[in-house]
């Protein structure tokens, strides 16, 4: 299936607004705009992959090998969740618990969508070497940097908790420090795919 | 990842034995192609299974592929 130039304008501009939906609030007719969102960006994803796929090989991985694909996909999915997790921080401190229900399931959704598309990938690949001995020394650089960042975050909020005053942390619920702690496991995610995509992409300059 | 001490005369060799693609050699050492790709331009330094490996492809000996880089 080919869509030709305007094609992937068009499916560009639909992605964006997708993206714009889910990180925006509120509901359009009753429906979650994130969650219409969440469903325009990954239909746009499965679209662009189904497309991307038929293209013929050598042309298609012309520079980058599947590990590096998989590295900048990896990283999107993860910028995009960690940017939704921030813009919609304040569900997870009030008592709606009903709010920070809907964050999370568009969460485990783009979860759900990167572990479907990244099979995907893999099967597009299935008779060619997906990862080799490099790409495990570049994931294992690329997971000490989430590593660092993980341990930074988890210090300063131990920090945060154990230095502050008593009259300013009485935002630090049991809930909002659950969340809090999902949030920097996140950056530690993120800070690793950045890492390992931007090791693959200095690899090639 | 960038640099190593070592140099290597990988994309020589498979140039003489009748052209042979990044893709094959790739392929005959079970490796990706970006992977040969950096051993060419002496951004990766292989493990010694690699090293074999590569050898073994051009019919060599590893010392026949890789050397120290003279300073």
């Amino acid at each position: 299936m080919t869509i030709g130039r305007w094609g992937w304008i068009g499916l560009l501009a639909v992605a964006g607004t997708g993206l714009w939906l889910l990180l925006g609030s509120g509901r359009v007719f009753g429906h979650d705009i994130g969650g219409l969102g969440m469903t325009l960006l990954i239909g746009c994803t499965w679209v662009a992959l189904y497309t991307a796929s038929s293209i013929p090989r050598g042309e298609f991985e012309q520079g980058a090998s599947p590990g590096e694909w998989k590295a900048w996909i990896g990283f999107a999915f993860m910028l995009v969740a960690t940017l939704y997790f921030v813009l919609h921080a304040e569900a997870f401190s009030g008592d709606d618990r009903a709010a920070a229900r809907r964050v999370a399931t568009n969460l485990v959704l783009l979860l759900v969508a990167w572990t479907v598309l990244s099979r995907l990938m893999a099967s597009r690949w299935k008779d060619r070497v997906q990862e080799d001995e490099r790409d495990r020394e570049i994931e294992t650089r690329g997971a000490a940097w989430g590593r660092g960042a993980l341990v930074v975050g988890v210090i300063s909020l131990a920090v945060t908790l154990g230095l502050s005053p008593e009259h300013k942390l009485q935002w630090a619920t049991h809930f909002a420090i659950g969340n809090i702690l999902v949030f920097v496991l996140m950056i530690g995610w993120l800070v690793e795919a950045a890492a390992i995509a931007l090791t693959y992409w200095r690899d090639r300059r | 990842m960038t640099g190593t001490p070592l140099e290597n005369d990988i994309r020589r060799l498979r140039l003489e034995r009748a052209g042979m693609t990044q893709q094959q050699l790739a392929d005959a050492c079970q490796v990706t192609r970006q992977t040969i790709i950096a051993l060419e331009a002496g951004r990766y330094a292989p493990s010694l299974e690699l090293a074999f490996r590569l050898a073994r492809a051009f019919g060599v000996g590893v010392e026949d592929v890789f050397r120290w880089k003279t300073p």
